[in-house]
């Protein structure tokens, strides 16, 4: 009886094939774009650069971890930029109060995690759509961080507030002959490890905790994860606890990097975040996405940028390029997910 | 009969009304592992309305979809007015005189009548819309029906059967002469469908030829010239619909008996209550419903639509608000306030709509299996990659679900595969009580008989089985007890055995009820 049955389609690739293709396809375009700007610039392909782009990108990376999560869920945080330069500026204004430099800087990831609370539960207790809550949140934080600044920079910090931003770890400096100092490795700076451990725990997280796999139930079918005892609310709320958290996290590592508190910092970040995740595969409608596929998004822009300023290239140019390269990922993917 | 009679004279009157206009002559239509419609044949006269009857799946939307353009033969031949179509799209076939009339109406709320029926045709003036003259034009169709809905009204301020008017009278807008209606009676009232029936006869006295879909046989009696039954996406027949009964009707879209329809029942009903639910009311549709469910058998749910079977079953699941009333597993009171609390107390409902509320399409077989129960396959916090895939083994196998691997993304599975994987993420929490709800629903035949075969095993092996169902045969081939409802209430709960189709439809429409 059950010969209609067996025969199941076995022409259409599954998904999982699907986002390997995605990811290899974007690793690809990664690898082109390295082989591109080394053959244009010689100073493209040496160590230092690869770390500079390295530190460049960490702060879209990082943000780009949070936008995904909520983007996983079907949802989306415009809140990032604003948030990010909020968190920033509360940590320089505790370091300024004379809060120790750690405990400032935790200060401000927590911040950031408040900021994300908020938006979870206007979209989960006020049930507003995410777009509405995080673009409300957007203009608070924006705002909450002019106001308590007076639109001026936190200065006047004390040296420690520097030291995420701008050390590294397992520098090698030499004296040359002639007594200057010569650098034979940069380091790895610290922004760089925060970018990739951090990468590593939320990939896991996503992939190996019921909580990641709560995350992508509900970005599939909310009722369905519903109907199957899954805690919404609590969920939800932890993804934008989380997009907080990190966007708290690249405010501090920023804010350190300048060694000031700018509260007009990180403006329009929320899309550069948005634009490496969907560079990396994660699908807007949800149920889709992978760290890993962010992070390769966020190389793709970082390295864009750093290639094309060395070959001149005007940054209004860049926005140009950019943008088409967003518009040209995306419609590749869909043509490949179309049957 | 009376109605049809006269409707045959007025016609007679009318020379050539007869002549056919469309036609379908061995089309044949593959998906992927299913064909569809195998050598189907139908022909649709003007001014009359044409019946077409087949189970669920049987292939007749396939087949008005090949029809309208929505779906392209891959054999066979398609001829409207004696010239052979192949019509593109919908709205090549629309704009040919043929109009089709969803189920689901699809109208766009927040715009008015007028606008609805001239949606991207609108009448303009230079670059702007003639509102004025779209609104006229709508009335003249509006009017036509001698309905009275004004074509400035917001069609989301309507009752369904309006709305449904207001697709009529696009379809006149578009000058159909040949109407496909699919269900159009399934959301209306007594009142509502003879109004509808009226516009029908008129239709039909204007030469209209009318493709007329419902479950609903009892119905057809007051409006249909012929019928044409499939079967399995085969055609059966079409006969005048004088020379049938329903019966002869039901038994060439079954094509065989109950009892090849359906496995022998290997489990038997004990007196153990294992389930009970006393006075429940909740806040959709579900009044003051009680009913028990013993070990070892199969309880149906079964009444016309609206009747409050999904209510009473997602008040109890928590899915809904309850309002009073208790629920009892074991002989405990069972507290829930939310499908978490349900699913921790051992109840399980399959949702009626698998794609929509069941399965996350784009998770794979084993994250579906698992998302019920994903503590179980949690080691130090993390999931145990060998556990699930264990389990979800276990599962495949025990249920005979057919795919490639656990890997399988859901959305590639066959209908009555996905039913299983639904059923496996249940049976993985260790559900006690299940409700099915439609568990055939849109699946094919052949998968129906595993499906079957699958609930008699569940019950046998001691857990409360609860199959909601509209279709009676299931009901009389599948259950021990059937429970019957009326506008949220329990009409009466009879012994399969010893009730049959008539009795329980007198007590689905209310005409009995059952003092309890």
């Amino acid at each position: 009886m059950a010969g209609l049955d067996s025969v199941t389609p076995h022409a259409k690739p599954s998904i999982d094939r699907k986002a390997i293709m995605q990811k290899f396809a974007a690793l690809a375009g990664l690898v082109l774009l390295m082989i591109a700007f080394s053959l244009t610039s010689d100073a493209f392909l040496t160590v230092s650069n690869m770390v500079t782009i390295a530190l460049q990108t960490s702060t879209i990376a990082l943000i780009g971890i949070g936008a995904t999560m909520t983007i996983i869920t079907a949802g989306i945080d415009l809140s990032l930029g604003s948030v990010l330069a909020l968190a920033g500026v509360m940590a320089a204004m505790a370091a300024q109060f004379g809060v120790p430099v750690p405990l400032a800087l935790l200060i401000g990831v927590a911040t950031g995690g408040v900021c994300g609370m908020f938006n979870g539960l206007v979209i989960t207790r006020l049930r507003l759509p995410p777009f509405i809550a995080t673009l409300g949140m957007m203009m608070i934080a924006r705002g909450v961080a002019l106001q308590i600044t007076g639109a001026r920079p936190v200065s006047g910090l004390p040296s420690e507030f520097g030291t995420l931003g701008n050390e590294s770890l397992w520098r090698v400096v030499t004296e040359t002959a002639s007594g200057f100092p010569k650098i034979v490795f940069p380091g790895l700076p610290y922004p760089v490890i925060l970018m990739a451990v951090l990468a590593v725990i939320m990939a896991i997280v996503l992939r190996k905790t019921p909580f990641g796999r709560h995350l992508y139930s509900i970005g599939s079918n909310e009722e369905a994860a519903r109907l199957s005892g899954v805690k919404i609310s609590k969920v939800k709320v932890g993804a934008y606890v989380l997009s907080g958290l990190m966007a708290g996290v690249a405010g501090i590592v920023l804010m350190s990097r300048l060694v000031t508190g700018q509260p007009n910092e990180g403006v329009a970040y929320e899309l550069d975040a948005i634009a490496a995740a969907v560079i990396g595969g994660t699908s807007l409608a949800g149920g889709v996405g992978t760290i890993s596929g962010t992070i390769i998004g966020a190389f793709i822009i970082g390295i864009l940028r750093n290639g094309l300023n060395m070959n001149g290239v005007s940054s209004f140019t860049q926005m140009i390029i950019i943008g088409l390269v967003i518009i040209g990922t995306v419609w590749i993917d869909q043509l490949r997910n179309r049957r | 009969m009376s109605a049809a009679t006269g409707a045959h004279a007025t016609r007679a009157l009318e020379a050539d009304i007869d002549k056919p206009i469309l036609r379908a002559c061995g089309v044949v239509k593959r998906f992927p592992g299913v064909l569809a419609l195998n050598n189907i044949q139908l022909d649709l006269r003007c001014g009359e309305v044409h019946a077409l009857c087949g189970e669920n799946g049987a292939g007749k939307s396939t087949l008005m979809k090949v029809v309208t353009g929505q779906l392209q033969p891959d054999e066979g031949e398609v001829t409207y007015k004696d010239q052979p179509v192949r019509f593109d799209t919908l709205q090549d076939s629309e704009a040919a005189g043929i109009t089709m009339i969803h189920q689901e109406l699809n109208l766009v709320p927040h715009l008015t009548v007028a606008e609805n029926i001239f949606l991207a045709r609108e009448p303009k003036t230079g670059w702007f819309v003639d509102r004025k003259r779209m609104e006229a034009d709508a009335q003249i169709f509006l009017d036509r029906l001698k309905v009275d809905i004004k074509a400035s009204d917001l069609v989301l301020s309507l009752s369904v059967a309006r709305q449904q008017m207001v697709e009529i009278a696009k379809a006149l807008s578009l000058n159909a002469e040949v109407l496909i209606m699919d269900e159009p009676t399934s959301a209306l009232t007594e009142s509502e469908i003879d109004q509808l029936f009226d516009i029908i006869h008129d239709l039909r006295r204007q030469g209209v030829a009318i493709a007329y879909i419902s479950h609903r046989l009892q119905e057809l009696s007051r409006i249909v010239d012929r019928v044409t039954v499939i079967r399995d996406g085969g055609y059966v027949w079409t006969k005048p619909f004088d020379d049938v009964s329903v019966d002869d009707i039901v038994a060439a879209m079954v094509g065989r008996s109950l009892e090849q329809q359906f496995p022998e029942r290997v489990s038997r009903p004990t007196d153990h209550v294992i389930f009970e639910v006393k006075n429940l009311s909740g806040a959709k549709n579900c009044k003051n419903v009680s009913f028990n469910l013993r070990r070892g058998e199969i309880l149906g749910f079964t009444g016309l639509m609206g009747a409050g079977r999904t209510e009473t079953a997602r008040a109890i699941f928590g899915a809904d608000p309850r309002l009073s009333g208790d629920v009892m597993l074991e002989g405990k009171d069972i507290t829930v306030a939310s499908p978490v609390d349900a699913i921790k107390a051992g109840i399980a409902y399959l949702s009626e709509d698998r794609k929509l509320n069941g399965l996350s399409l784009k998770m794979t077989v084993k994250e579906n299996i698992t998302m019920a129960n994903i503590e179980a396959v949690v080691r130090h916090g993390l999931i145990d990659n060998t556990a699930e895939a264990q389990a979800a083994r276990a599962s495949v196998t025990k249920l005979g679900i057919k795919t490639p691997s656990i890997d399988q993304v859901v959305r590639n599975l066959s209908g009555g595969n996905q039913q299983k994987v639904v059923i496996g993420k249940w049976l993985f929490r260790e559900s006690r009580v299940l409700f099915f709800d439609e568990p055939t629903r849109g699946i094919d035949v052949g998968a129906k008989f595993a499906i079957y075969q699958l609930l008699d095993q569940l019950a046998n092996e001691g857990i409360g089985v609860v199959m909601i169902t509209s279709e009676l045969p299931e009901v009389l081939g599948m259950t021990d007890r059937v429970v019957v409802f009326h506008e949220g209430e329990v009409s009466g709960i009879f012994e399969t055995s010893k009730t049959n189709q008539e009795e329980i439809m007198q007590y689905a429409s209310g005409v009995k009820r059952m003092t309890m």
